[in-house]
């Protein structure tokens, strides 16, 4: 009983992670086809940002908080000003993307290693303390990473399906070209989804350094494991990555423990090319977004 | 009895290189003959001071030494201190007058991310830009001495502190090819050993009562890591310790769910985590603690880090791990931790930077005896400065320094060597008080602490 509780939480723990990181990904390579390779480096600058916020401005939580959020969507914002925009026309716009966010997860990297050093550090904006549940202990930051992420996607959901800015970004995925002669404004549109993917990234950021800790390097394994989580959903339904998150999560969780901890990434990679060769769009998918 | 074993690359030990007492007073007392003392700093300005005399020190042109560390990427915070230490180790050697009047001048080549693209073109630089007479390094990682040909096509001298096994066959090997490249500190295979000695050690003097013979050994997926885990299991069952878990865990790892499930199933003695990543260890520990069993935990190098620490608060206190490399806590180790942090700051870390401070000192050391340096393509001078590294018996800030021969990699004690004044202390300490430096508990006549049972283990 114990074991299988142990396993239930680590698994739940496992997916909240992977759903928190994947949110933003998510929006911006679904709903626009821009896989944001610098994602990664959108976490890692949000964690730092609430960290400096609490250690050298004396910010408390929420406001760290608020300036992470600041800092994520400044971040994505300038990725549209500085990279995304003049690219918008060229051919090739999503392999040259890749290539462009790369250099610039890159940048991200480097900037935050000469800002604050590459020693891990310890995140102060953070839930002290845990539940016992079945003798397996749960920290309250678990169970917050596993709300939020919950809430943001369902809320990322609800505005692509009910909200007028939803709707305008859902047609330029669609078809850019016939959404720009019905008059949405698509340069805005990309704005508004790289500004949002930043934020979501910075606030999941912070989260994520309460367990996995502070370090220039920390956003690789969420991009990562984000980047499988968009491949087994398919691309654009949230609630289907939501899913395939947590399912995951469990699975890897089991895997290690039955099997052993070494075989819990190549499952997942194992389940991906699986995916691939039976529902090429993804297990929630639907198609190919085509853009003109 | 003296053990002096010559491991090899699968972490087991081929037998007995030189295991007599006598083959060790030997070299001890050629290494004395040769070197005249161990008092490194007083020595080299005797040399100085008699080459001045005799005339001998006309020759004032620097002698560029060089460095190739990772400045950048995610080791670039020992990197730093490896530099700092050159800087600081070059500047108290030209204060002493140089090598025979020459002063030190060092140069440096980042090596970013590590492994052999970049380590190797970082040492080519340094020898074909500056003409470095000798590269003094703290570690790299992942090249696995793919650097060596690099380095023994030029002729130089080569310290680096990589902790690799690898070494030990690759120079041993084909001792004249890379005569002139030394590991300044003992492979990482003597943690694994060592630590089951350790443990038997605890047992002995009754300073811990051992609950069943299960250790459990959880390894991260790096060559360091791996070769640790290997040796504790080749050696588990001759210090009569039976293996109850054997589990690889693939890095970073944050969630540390299954694998505690699985030690919880059987609970061992001893767990023992040789990946060494400080923030996944702490969070081992995090998780760890509000259901212990009761076992010891040691860990590898991450508790070292303040991070680990930091991030861990109350849960690591306990917390057992070791070092075959850092500064000592005696009077000339503690000397050299306060002038190193005075110099760079509270946040500096002198426990990284000894290994290249020591290791600049007895390279100048050595050299001054050999009658100067030499740079890329001479090999005979070189040669006689590896000759006097080979002989030499150094005590630094981080304990004595001598080398195998011909593997030339440092001496552990106690694990290779029972006499603490012929190899390098490999340190065992426990963090008992988080907001406090561990203490360190082993071996003696080093210890400045006594081992504390963990706050989770019921006497």
């Amino acid at each position: 009983m114990n074991t299988a509780v142990q396993i239930l939480v680590s698994g739940l723990t496992l997916g909240a992670m992977y759903a928190i990181s994947t949110i933003g990904l998510s929006l911006a390579w679904g709903a626009v086809g821009v896989l944001n390779m610098a994602q990664g480096g959108f976490l890692v600058i949000g964690g730092y940002a609430a960290y400096a916020g609490a250690t050298y401005l004396g910010l408390s939580a929420p406001l760290a908080l608020a300036l992470s959020a600041l800092a994520g969507a400044a971040v994505g914002a300038a990725t549209y000003f500085f990279v995304i925009r003049f690219m918008l026309d060229c051919d090739n716009f999503e392999t040259n993307v890749i290539i462009a966010t790369v250099g610039l997860a890159l940048i991200f990297e480097n900037v935050i290693l000469q800002a604050f050093g590459a020693y891990p550090l310890r995140q102060p904006v953070r839930i002290e303390g845990g539940v016992n549940i079945a003798a397996t202990y749960v920290p309250y930051e678990s169970i917050a990473i596993l709300a939020a992420s919950v809430t943001a996607m369902m809320a990322v959901a609800w505005v692509l399906a009910r909200t007028r800015m939803g709707r305008a970004i859902r047609a330029v995925s669609q078809n850019r070209a016939a959404a720009l002669l019905m008059g949405v404004p698509v340069n805005t549109v990309y704005l508004q989804v790289l500004t949002i993917s930043g934020v979501l990234a910075a606030l999941s950021g912070v989260m994520l350094s309460t367990i996995t800790t502070l370090a220039p390097t920390m956003g690789y394994d969420p991009m990562l494991k984000a980047f499988i989580v968009c491949v087994v959903a398919g691309l654009g339904n949230m609630y289907g990555a939501l899913y395939a998150a947590f399912a995951l999560g469990i699975l890897e969780a089991s895997v290690q423990f039955f099997l052993g901890v070494r075989f819990g990434f190549p499952a997942m990679l194992l389940l991906i090319i699986l995916t691939l060769v039976w529902r090429p769009y993804g297990v929630f998918g639907r198609g190919v977004t085509q853009r003109f | 009895m003296m053990r002096t074993r010559m491991p090899t690359t699968d972490g087991r030990s081929t037998g007995v290189a030189d295991s007599s007492r006598r083959g060790f007073l030997k070299r001890a007392i050629g290494a004395t003959a040769g070197a005249g003392a161990v008092l490194g700093s007083g020595m080299l300005a005797a040399l100085n001071s008699q080459a001045k005399e005799a005339g001998k020190a006309t020759n004032t042109k620097p002698i560029p030494i060089g460095a190739g560390v990772p400045l950048t990427g995610w080791a670039a915070a020992d990197g730093i201190e490896f530099k700092r230490a050159l800087e600081m180790s070059c500047g108290e050697i030209n204060a002493l007058g140089g090598i025979l009047g020459r002063p030190l001048e060092p140069h440096f080549e980042d090596t970013k991310e590590q492994g052999a693209d970049n380590i190797i073109p970082a040492m080519q630089r340094l020898i074909d830009r500056y003409g470095v007479h000798a590269i003094v390094n703290g570690y790299n990682t992942g090249a696995v001495t793919a650097e060596y040909d690099t380095i023994a096509d030029a002729g130089i001298i080569y310290i680096h502190h990589n902790t690799d096994i690898v070494h030990h066959s690759t120079v041993g090997k084909n001792p004249k090819k890379y005569f002139g490249i030394f590991m300044g500190d003992p492979a990482e295979y003597w943690y694994g050993e060592g630590l089951l000695a350790f443990l038997n050690g605890l047992v002995k003097s009754g300073q811990w009562k051992r609950p069943n013979n299960k250790i459990a050994v959880v390894t991260g997926s790096q060559n360091y890591s791996v070769v640790i885990a290997n040796a504790i299991k080749a050696k588990a069952k001759s210090y009569e310790w039976d293996l109850s878990l054997f589990e690889t865990v693939v890095v970073p790892i944050s969630e540390w769910g299954p694998t505690l499930a699985k030690i919880r199933q059987a609970p061992p003695a001893v767990i023992a985590v040789t990946h060494w990543v400080p923030q996944d260890l702490a969070q081992f520990m995090l998780q760890f603690t509000p259901n212990p069993t009761n076992s010891l935990v040691y860990m590898q190098y991450g508790p070292s880090l303040a991070a680990f620490r930091e991030i861990g608060g109350k849960a690591t206190n306990g917390v057992l791990y070791s070092t075959v490399i850092a500064s000592l806590r005696d009077k000339i180790g503690e000397d050299f931790n306060q002038r190193y942090k005075k110099k760079f700051g509270p946040s500096a870390s002198p426990l990284v930077a000894a290994q290249v401070y020591d290791s600049a000192h007895y390279y100048a050391l050595a050299a001054a005896i050999a009658g100067g340096t030499g740079g890329p393509g001479e090999f005979d001078q070189n040669r006689k400065v590896a000759d006097r590294l080979r002989a030499m018996i150094y005590r630094g800030v981080m304990g004595t320094t001598h080398f195998f021969v011909p593997e030339q990699a440092a001496i552990p004690y106690p694990d290779a060597t029972n006499d603490p004044s012929l190899g390098m202390p490999h340190q065992y300490l426990q963090i008992q008080d988080y907001k406090k430096e561990p203490e360190l508990i082993a071996p003696p006549p080093y210890q400045t602490a006594s081992f504390k049972l963990p706050p989770w283990i019921k006497a």
